[in-house]
């Protein structure tokens, strides 16, 4: 050790070093915290939340049963028992809906595969809960979930491109295209 | 009479003293928690009362109404005794610190010393006895635990307060050859008259500031504070000697460890910043304000360590426990022996 290195360990150098650095932080200060319950950052708008199903706006709702949801989710989250439409044989719909949300790992494969957009995710995620049965969601508790969050709903999609060829023709209480 | 008046002034006193520290530690506790948020950009506690200042009256709630736990297989009564045995070394040697001017007061034919319970001519050598007292409740807290946590951090804390006790004992050996007192009262009243004659700066003689640092470096040990916090380390040892601990008992071990770092800064106030004296005259006020600014400049000298406490906390990490050793054996030692030797013969020459 030189005479320079010496002096800088008889005088704490270093620690000094270090002392001034923390000094500056408090006379500087500059708090990062979030005060989170009380402050809440805003979230990206494709923050992948809460999942919810939707419906259109004249309150029918989206999914047509089809399971592609179930299929394409990596957890096994998504149960679907999908039946016809009492009445209407063409068309199917999701008797029974389940979300088994403990598992779920926010993905976003089952809005992805959803073919006529009926799932969605919302920007919610204070679900927090003291019974882990609360997780698991229903139909009509996916559906609330989707009516708080989605105000504004699509239209049919009938109605969305009314020139283009649409395969659902069983409806008979839509207007017709005519002839 | 006379025993009545006494045993009823000192009682007081006694009181005054415990409740004015006990205060001082509610204190601490959020001024170490916000210090430290402070300086690592945080904001420290902010949900109990506006900005968090009633953080201690609930973590006081918190801890009176916790169960208290004595784990299977440990030694019941060590367990219980080495809480106390850990505190009332602590607060007990406040007893000897002048906290203000050595007046004397005559009340109804006893003479009282308001600002100092007992000034008794060895109060040096006392707080050191009862320094020692300390360690026996951390070893026995951790020995009794039935844990083997508890037990490393006993021993950490027996081999480092024992080394680190040498040395605080070393360092001071030069302040009181320059008062040749060991009455804490003859030495605060040895440094009157401006901060030149504190001794840390001791005009005309031997400057204490080597022994100063050493004092201080050997007293953060001794308090078990960050960077010597081995006996605790929490990333090691859990909580080390008090990782059984919990309710009262655990807060009682809290008390005394903040208790310790008053007690101390109090000692290095006393021994090497003048005690109450202000570092000017003028700043003293006139004889009847003595008693206001001698409080006060004491207690802004000990809240000045015990922010350097909190700042050595924020910035420095824990030493490993080799290093703690050599650091304490190789270099603070030699330097607390050679500070005595220079002290001397300075003295000698310039008496």
């Amino acid at each position: 050790m030189n005479l320079k290195e010496w002096i800088k360990t008889l005088t704490f150098y270093e620690i000094l070093l270090g002392m001034k650095a923390t000094m500056s932080h408090l006379l500087h200060y500059k708090p990062i915290t979030l005060q989170y319950p009380h402050e809440k950052r805003a979230l990206p708008s494709n923050y992948r939340g809460m999942l919810a199903l939707l419906r259109y706006d004249d309150g029918t709702e989206k999914c047509v049963g089809c399971d592609l949801c179930e299929a394409a989710c990596p957890s096994r989250v998504i149960r679907v028992v999908s039946s016809e439409v009492p009445g209407e044989p063409t068309k199917r719909y999701s008797k029974e809906y389940y979300m088994d949300m403990t598992r779920c790992l926010f993905c976003g494969l089952c809005v992805k595969a959803c073919p006529v957009d009926a799932l969605g995710m919302t920007q919610e995620y204070e679900w927090a809960v003291y019974d882990k049965r609360q997780l698991q969601l229903n139909k009509q508790q996916l559906l609330a979930i989707g009516d708080r969050n989605f105000p504004v709903r699509e239209k049919r999609l009938e109605f969305q491109h009314p020139n283009v060829a649409y395969f659902n023709v069983g409806f008979k209480d839509i207007p017709q295209k005519e002839a | 009479m006379d025993t009545g008046i006494r045993l009823a002034l000192t009682l007081g006193q006694i009181g005054a003293v415990m409740v004015a520290v006990l205060l001082t530690v509610a204190l601490l506790t959020l001024l170490e928690r916000k210090v430290l948020g402070w300086m690592q950009d945080r904001m420290g506690p902010m949900e109990v009362g506006p900005y968090g200042i009633l953080q201690p009256v609930a973590d006081g709630l918190k801890l009176f109404f916790k169960e208290d736990i004595i784990p299977a297989g440990a030694n019941k009564f060590m367990f219980s005794l080495a809480p106390v045995l850990s505190l009332v070394p602590a607060l007990i040697g406040f007893a000897v610190i002048p906290f203000g001017p050595d007046w004397t007061v005559d009340v109804g034919g006893v003479n009282f010393k308001p600002f100092v319970i007992t000034d008794i001519n060895i109060g040096i050598l006392y707080i050191l006895a009862f320094a020692s007292i300390g360690a026996y409740g951390i070893i026995l807290g951790g020995w009794s635990s039935n844990s083997k946590y508890s037990l490393l951090g006993g021993l950490r804390s027996a081999a480092q307060l024992i080394s680190y006790e040498l040395n605080v004992g070393l360092s001071i050996v030069g302040v009181l050859l320059l008062s040749s007192s060991l009455s804490l009262v003859t030495i605060t009243n040895a440094q009157a008259g401006g901060f030149w004659n504190w001794y840390f700066f001791a005009w005309g003689s031997f400057p204490q500031a080597i022994a100063f640092v050493v004092f201080i470096i050997s007293a953060v040990a001794e308090t078990n504070r960050t960077p010597f916090d081995l006996p605790e380390a929490e990333s090691e040892l859990v909580a080390g000697f008090f990782t059984e601990y919990s309710g009262m008992r655990f807060a009682f071990f809290f008390l005394a460890e903040y208790g310790n770092m008053i007690l101390v800064s109090c000692v290095a106030t006393v021994l090497f910043f003048g005690g109450w004296h202000a570092p000017f005259e003028f700043l003293q006020g006139p004889e009847s304000l003595h008693w206001l600014t001698g409080m006060f400049w004491f207690t802004f000298k000990v809240y000045g360590f015990l922010f350097l406490f909190f700042w050595l906390r924020a910035t420095l990490p824990r030493l490993r426990y080799d290093q703690l050793m050599r650091f304490g054996w190789k270099v603070l030692l030699p330097i607390a022996l050679g500070n005595i030797v220079l002290t001397a013969i300075v003295e000698y020459i310039f008496p």
